[in-house]
């Protein structure tokens, strides 16, 4: 697989602080690639230098195998993107903010325009102003606006901010679409942890500036199995039970009430019943999967021990 | 380039900006016209000869569009940090000196086009508001025609780049009015003084205004490529 970003060593420094640390990021052709970071992070500086917006202090970004300078404006035309909040010419219409935008873009097909309003859902305001938008509408048009052109890499800076559920799913599928059925890359950010999930294959995580993994959805999910929680004041006893009486040996006791089966051989309703059978009291018992959420802060729990 | 310019002026939509011009070319004249009736009512002359009424006209002229330069690069310029729209801009597979440099070219060209145009627009009205109302008691010589011409020609085109010096102050502050605050302060150096005498007049005064003007724009553009966009 080709990598269509890539960034190393990448550092920004602003007034002798690091906002971003050596960060060495992969974006491979096709993928969606979410974002993690809390506030703060370096997310929106990352992306504004991938957009040449603003400019390493050190390291280096490549775009589809170039190296990416000052003077390099042609991968410009490559890429779609919003960064932060969407930004129009609010006394143009809606329509004409993308046809302005296709001109400076040196992209011609008169019909893309209706086709991405379409895919977005503005078709009937394409004539309204965009001062007279709401923020939600603005963020449509912004998303028309990234896509219009067809870019092969398209970076998205927090996408669904603004957005109703009903949009965050319309803009879900849009986002799996646009890469499934036309091969663009994306790069996406959001702390929306639970958005990243259902569209990402690959998420990077990032903290205080510095990128502190990198790892595809599958192997968060794999390490992420799905375990049975098991709540008891005898937990001794409960343990006892599970090792010698059900032969399981992969469990953890956590606390002094709490104990997570993670092998799953044996049924939940099994276990609970073996365990009333040897006089254990339960208090609760009940299957739970760990969520990009939890995998996420732990690795941030991590990165604040080991720094 | 051309095209760029094209663009430029489809997004800020300059008809206003024309408009504007030939409303301000009827005040001037509409001023001059009263000025001269109001002396000749009291029995005296405003414009002794048609030299002085020339550059009158001229100065008012000038002083006016350099004004205008500075709403227009507060809109087109200024604007686009303020509203963060440059973002989009360089983000474009565009050059962004290219983008700014075609900014500040429509900026100088309207300013002399509209010079040059009120210009000829207003001494021509007058000349005819003369004939009828008798306010320069000298009669109009090709001689004095010429001159006159050189004169508002070279003026017209020290004035465009003069009216580029508010970039410089707008440009720190990110500001619509210290930009216009700052073109009335130029306009206040060149186009204030008496009849016979403004600084203006001192032929390096304009000239080495106008360099500053061009040296303010060379800065302006030299470094935007490597700048960063601020958040």
């Amino acid at each position: 697989m080709t990598t269509v970003l890539r960034t190393r060593q990448l550092t920004k420094t602003y007034q002798g602080k690091d906002v971003v640390r050596n960060v060495n990021m992969n974006v491979r052709a096709g993928e969606i690639y979410g974002f993690l970071g809390p506030n703060g992070a370096g997310k929106t500086t990352v992306m504004r230098m991938i957009a040449n917006l603003v400019k390493p202090t050190a390291g280096e970004i490549e775009l589809f195998g170039q190296r990416l300078t000052s003077g390099s404006y042609d991968v410009l035309g490559r890429m779609g993107a919003i960064i932060e909040y969407p930004v129009f010419y609010d006394k143009l219409t809606a329509a004409g903010n993308l046809k302005l935008h296709c001109e400076y873009m040196g992209y011609h097909d008169k019909n893309a325009i209706d086709e991405s309003l379409e895919l977005v859902g503005l078709r009937n305001v394409e004539n309204k102003m965009v001062k007279d938008f709401s923020l939600g509408m603005k963020q449509r048009l912004g998303i028309a606006r990234a896509i219009v052109t067809k870019p092969e890499l398209l970076i998205l800076d927090e996408p669904i901010n603004g957005l109703d559920p009903m949009g965050i799913k319309e803009f879900r599928d849009i986002f799996k679409a646009l890469s499934r059925e036309y091969g663009i890359t994306i790069l996406i950010s959001s702390h929306i942890l639970g958005e990243i999930e259902l569209v990402a294959d690959r998420i990077g995580v990032i903290n205080n500036g510095m990128l502190l993994e990198e790892v595809s959805m599958e192997d968060v999910r794999e390490k992420n199995k799905s375990y049975i929680e098991l709540k008891t004041h005898d937990c001794a006893k409960a343990a006892y039970v599970i090792e010698h009486e059900l032969r399981l040996s992969n469990f953890r006791v956590i606390g002094n009430e709490s104990i997570r089966i993670y092998d799953l051989s044996k049924e939940q309703q099994d276990i609970t019943r073996t365990l009333i059978h040897h006089d254990v009291a339960i208090e609760s018992i009940g299957k739970k999967s760990s969520t990009l959420e939890e995998y996420f802060l732990g690795v941030m729990k991590g990165a604040e021990f080991s720094a | 380039m051309l095209k760029l310019m094209r663009l430029e002026m489809q997004k800020f939509k300059m008809g206003r900006y024309i408009r504007g011009a030939f409303i301000a070319s009827f005040v001037i004249f509409a001023l001059l016209c009263f000025l001269a009736l109001a002396e000749k009512s009291e029995g005296t002359v405003a414009f002794p000869t048609y030299a002085d009424a020339f550059m009158i006209i001229d100065t008012m002229v000038r002083g006016t569009f350099i004004v205008f330069a500075a709403t227009l690069i507060a809109r087109i310029v200024i604007g686009e940090y303020k509203n963060k729209t440059i973002t989009l801009l360089f983000m474009y597979p565009v050059n962004r000196r290219k983008i700014i440099v075609s900014k500040l070219v429509i900026v100088v060209l309207f300013t002399f086009a509209a010079i040059v145009y009120t210009d000829i627009m207003v001494s021509c009205a007058f000349y005819l508001f003369d004939r009828f109302a008798n306010v320069v008691p000298e009669k109009l010589s090709s001689g004095i025609v010429s001159e006159t011409a050189i004169s508002m020609g070279m003026n017209a085109l020290a004035a465009s780049f003069m009216g580029l010096i508010p970039l410089f102050f707008g440009m720190r502050k990110l500001s619509v009015s210290t930009t216009i605050v700052s073109s009335l302060g130029v306009v206040l150096l060149v186009c204030s003084g008496t009849n016979e005498f403004s600084l203006n007049s001192i032929i390096a005064i304009p000239i080495s205004l106008a360099a500053l003007g061009i040296v303010i724009a060379y800065l302006a553009i030299r470094k935007v490529e490597h700048a960063d966009v601020a958040a």
